[in-house]
């Protein structure tokens, strides 16, 4: 009983709760999402408002940069003179409709931040060669030879009737940004951005962090350039970037600064704030839910175990009377007997009367006998009493004892005997079990029926068949004659009293002795074939 | 005849002396700044082709009791970075709210402060409510890393909201730490310093503690036109921003710029100390600011072609234009600068400017003195302290010939930073000697 009941209870409290926990657990991930996926999207539009804002200013800075540069002549008074003007320009140059450079040079007196300057930037025109390619005659060619990314091709695509542009380079990851305009006599025109002011003037466009109430859930926002570091970061979430952790949105700027970044974190805690108010929720519903579950349970398994021990109480009370039946019955059949030779042999009239004193004792032995075999069984301690005999002397004392009552209902015994080895078994089940198929027999088959038995030996196994020539037992019946309880409802039982637990009982011990009791279909009345494990008596060691 | 000869020489040189005494040494007044330009020997010997010190000086007028001063736009850049923690940062919000409290209500205020991210706490505004200032300004608590270009960078954009040359724009920023969010290397700061000087806006620092880095410091606040202050204690704070403070509301020009234009065949041969640009014979150095009662020059080396005895020569005109703070326009002082030629070597002593000279030997040694300290961190200690001996010799030498005391102060510090040289006291020191150069070249 224990296991069905744990699995009754994982039935009814554990998978509900599991299946309610897994949904609210589903529930819950997909709610996650949903924010997170919210909330990206919302961080992504405000990068990408940032994004926009600094590709405005680096329009202005492209227009004011072209402006400052828009020279009516190209001598170096003038070109220094743009160059100071300017607090974006770092340095003005001039390349010749050759792609050399014409200023500075070497040729005129420089100022040192001039020689700077040729020092700085003598990568671009040597290694790249970007500028010196871009001949009178290549102008198409000329942003192409400037080896820009398409971005910023299409970017420049807009201006390219000015044939102007940016020519981001970099020194380490510190990027610099020249500006090139060409003029009507092929020459170039452009200017190195100040990248230190550049920078500030971008931090300057930036929003500030809160001062009064930072707020981490606002998260932050870095602006990170080509080499991974934190040019500009705002945001109440402060966080020592880079942090290893994914950002939870990337923006990269548009032209010529492509190379940089926006990245949006936030702390974990931001998604897990809403996620934790939901889990709690869930768990507390499913929790309830289990309780609810558990204390269903625990009541009925109080019911349950009260009924049982009722029960229990009622068995062992009906055990209890049985016993007590047992002993006077027992000196009643003795006294019986003694006085069956007492009884003068004329005396045919209270030798009859005397016979059903013994037949209706022994029924009520048998019916005692069942009761007590039964009440062992419900408490397990149903075990066989195994001796050496003949199952032949048993079955032939047993058809004995019915032979007055089967006589009165008109039931002739046929006993076919061919189980007379000595072997091991037990006498009193083997009685037992006969003693309830003849019963049926005696009850069900009625007058001028015949009671076949027939034994027979084979190795270890005996085989008892039991058949009667009655009204045999409907198919749709044959399944349940063995269940306890279960007495046949037809025309035929009307009337006729019975406990329903002789044929259970039978097959029990029958099992119990390693064989087993089965209805024989396809007989004409009811036939059980009755086996039994009886080994020799002289195997007697190996069998114990 | 024999006689006019002499006669004649007495003529040209009184005539030389008059016209040194009106245009060359002469102070020319301008409202609000003098300025004083010569040679440091305006006689020198005749025939032999040689160099010679011009020195230009600016000084800023006394201002008079009830005059009103220029209005300030001041944006105090706070770190609150982690290591301010505890009385730093105390001292520091002490400090700024005692030095704002020197404004008037005219006055123009921003607070910004900076960690990882930058807070502008107070932006812009007239100093018309003090008490919810100081209040933002005690609210401030310490924590995170140091993004010092990013608190110049919004500093800047504060003083911009109010910004004109009817103003002094200063950002004074305090840091004790090493910037280490975004451009952090001293030449990037040097150059947004200079950026925006041009813009008219000036930088000063205050370096705090021994953990800050004086080199990035001092070249943001020397290219960004402003001073710089090294406050070893945090309780030196108060008067270091009261120092500062003082200075600013003292500034009667700004934007000043010397223009030195040489003769053909005198040659400029370099500027002393602070930086300028040479451009053939045109001389242009930025002196950002003139205080009040106070000097700033330029000393520029001239190579002087040989001339004979009794000539005079036109070396150069000088120029300096400026904003007069006083009148709130642009304003401009000339002069020219003349040398006159001797045979006599006492003729030469006796009309030395001994200002001038002391400025010079002040630049000269200050430039051996950076080079000791490059010397020092290159980890050639011993070399270092053979150029400051020499250095010691040399400035008390000319102290006593010049009889100058700003000379022996000077010789002290260098001695005592040739005392310091070892590894104990280096980090105080390389911060007191820095500091000490750049207040020379600077002043």
């Amino acid at each position: 009983l224990k296991p069905r009941l744990v699995a009754l209870f994982l039935l009814i409290v554990v998978l509900p709760i599991g299946v309610l926990a897994a949904l609210a657990f589903r529930i819950a991930r997909d709610e996650r999402e949903m924010v997170e996926h919210r909330l990206q999207s919302v961080m992504a539009g405000a990068l990408d408002d940032v994004r926009g804002a600094v590709a405005r200013l680096m329009a202005q800075r492209f227009r004011e940069t072209g402006d400052a540069l828009r020279l009516p002549s190209l001598d170096p008074q003038a070109l220094r003179d743009a160059g100071r003007r300017n607090l974006a320009i770092r340095q003005v140059f001039v390349l010749d409709g050759k792609g050399r450079l014409a200023f500075p040079t070497t040729a005129i007196p420089l100022r040192p931040s001039e020689e700077q300057f040729l020092e700085r930037t003598r990568g671009v025109w040597e290694g790249g060669g970007a500028f010196l390619r871009t001949g009178s005659d290549r102008v198409a060619t000329a942003t192409q030879t400037l080896s820009l990314p398409a971005s910023l091709q299409q970017a420049d695509s807009a201006r390219s009737g000015e044939d102007s542009g940016w020519y981001p380079w970099y020194r380490g990851t510190s990027l610099h940004l020249i500006f090139w305009s060409r003029e009507a006599g092929g020459e170039i025109v452009g200017a190195e951005l100040d990248h230190v002011r550049l920078l500030a003037d971008i931090i300057a466009l930036l929003p500030q962090t809160d001062p009064l109430k930072p707020n981490p859930a606002d998260g932050a926002i870095a602006l990170i350039d080509a080499g991974g570091n934190v040019i500009y970061q705002w945001g109440g979430y402060a966080v020592t970037l880079p942090s290893g952790q994914q950002p939870r949105a990337t923006v990269w700027l548009d032209a010529p600064l492509h190379s940089w970044r926006l990245e949006y974190h936030a702390p974990q805690k931001l998604f897990s704030a809403g996620r934790q108010s939901l889990f709690f929720n869930l768990a507390a519903g499913v929790g309830g839910l289990a309780l609810a579950l558990i204390g269903l349970a625990a009541y009925f398994y109080r019911e349950n175990s009260r009924e049982l021990r009722e029960a229990t109480r009622r068995v062992s009370f009906v055990n209890q009377v049985s016993h007590e039946l047992k002993t006077p019955l027992t000196n009643i059949r003795m006294y019986a007997e003694l006085l069956d030779r007492e009884i003068p042999d004329d005396s045919e009239k209270a030798r009859s009367q005397l016979e059903v004193i013994v037949s209706e004792s022994q029924r009520l032995s048998r019916l005692i006998g069942n009761i007590l075999t039964f009440s062992r069984k419900e408490r397990d301690s149903l075990v066989l009493r195994y001796s050496v005999g003949v199952i032949d002397d048993v079955a032939q004392s047993v058809i004995a004892n019915f032979q007055p009552s089967l006589g009165a209902c008109g039931v002739k015994v046929d006993f076919t005997a061919s189980a007379g080895g000595k072997v091991r078994f037990d006498a009193d089940a083997l009685g037992q079990i006969l003693g309830n198929l003849f019963s049926n027999v005696e009850k069900y088959a009625g007058a001028g029926g015949v009671l076949s038995v027939t034994s027979r030996q084979a190795g270890e196994t005996t085989t008892i068949v039991i058949a009667d020539n009655g009204p045999g037992i409907p198919e749709s019946q044959q399944e349940n004659v063995f269940a306890p309880f279960t007495r046949l409802r037809n025309e035929l039982t009307e009337g006729v009293t019975g406990t329903g637990i002789g044929l259970s009982i039978a097959r029990d011990l029958a099992r119990l002795h390693g064989g087993d009791l089965r209805l024989l279909p396809g007989s004409p009345g009811a036939a059980f074939e009755l086996t039994m494990k009886t080994p020799a008596a002289s195997a007697e060691g190996a069998f114990e | 005849m024999r006689l006019i000869q002499p006669a004649k020489t007495i003529a040209l040189g009184v005539a030389a002396v008059l016209a040194v005494l009106v245009t060359g040494t002469g102070a020319a007044w301008a409202s609000g700044v003098a300025m004083k330009t010569g040679l440091a020997t305006p006689v020198m010997l005749a025939d032999k082709k040689q160099t010679a010190y011009l020195k230009v000086g600016l000084t800023g007028v006394a201002l008079e009791p009830g005059m009103r001063r220029a209005p300030v736009n001041v944006a105090v850049v706070l770190d609150k970075s982690g290591s301010m923690t505890g009385q730093k940062i105390a001292e520091a919000k002490r400090a700024a709210i005692l030095a704002i409290d020197q404004l008037a209500p005219d006055d123009i205020v921003s607070v910004i402060t900076y960690d990882s991210t930058v807070n502008v706490l107070v932006p812009a505004t007239k100093l018309s409510d003090r008490s919810s200032l100081y209040a933002a300004i005690n609210r401030i608590e310490a924590g995170g890393n140091t993004a010092l270009f990013a608190g110049v960078s919004k500093g800047a954009d504060e003083i911009r909201k109010f910004a004109g040359n009817d103003k002094v724009n200063r950002i004074i920023l305090l840091s004790d730490g090493l910037a280490n969010v975004g451009p952090s290397s001293p030449s990037d700061l040097a150059q947004l310093g200079s950026s925006l000087t041009r813009e008219g806006i000036t930088v000063s620092t205050i370096g705090l503690g021994l953990g800050y880095n004086e080199d990035l410091m001092t070249q943001l606040s020397s290219r960004g036109g402003g001073s710089h202050y090294f406050a070893e204690k945090a309780t030196d704070l108060a008067a270091m921003f009261e120092r500062e403070f003082r200075r600013t509301l003292s500034i009667v020009a700004q934007e000043v710029v010397v223009r030195i234009i040489c003769v053909p065949g005198v040659r400029p041969v370099r500027v002393l100390g602070r930086e300028a640009e040479i451009a053939g014979q045109q001389v242009t150095a930025m002196l950002d600011q003139v205080y009040s009662e106070s000097e700033k020059y330029v000393i520029l080396e001239v190579e002087l072609p040989a001339r004979e005895d009794g000539s005079e020569l036109h070396v150069a005109s000088v120029d300096a234009s400026y904003t007069n703070m006083k009148t709130k326009a642009p304003d401009k002082s000339s002069a020219r600068v003349l040398a006159r030629f001797t045979k006599s070597a006492a003729d030469v002593d006796a009309n030395t400017d001994r200002d001038a000279m002391v400025a010079a030997v002040e630049q000269i040694a200050t430039e051996k003195s950076q080079a000791a300290m490059k010397l020092r961190d290159e980890g050639k200690v011993e070399e270092a302290r053979t150029v400051l001996m020499q250095n010691s010799g040399y400035l008390a030498s000319n102290a006593s010939k010049f009889r100058s005391d700003k000379l022996s102060r000077f010789q002290e510090d260098n001695d005592e930073n040739a005392k310091n040289l070892d590894e104990a006291s280096w980090a105080r020191q390389r911060k007191t000697w820095s500091t000490g150069d750049v207040w020379r070249v600077k002043q």
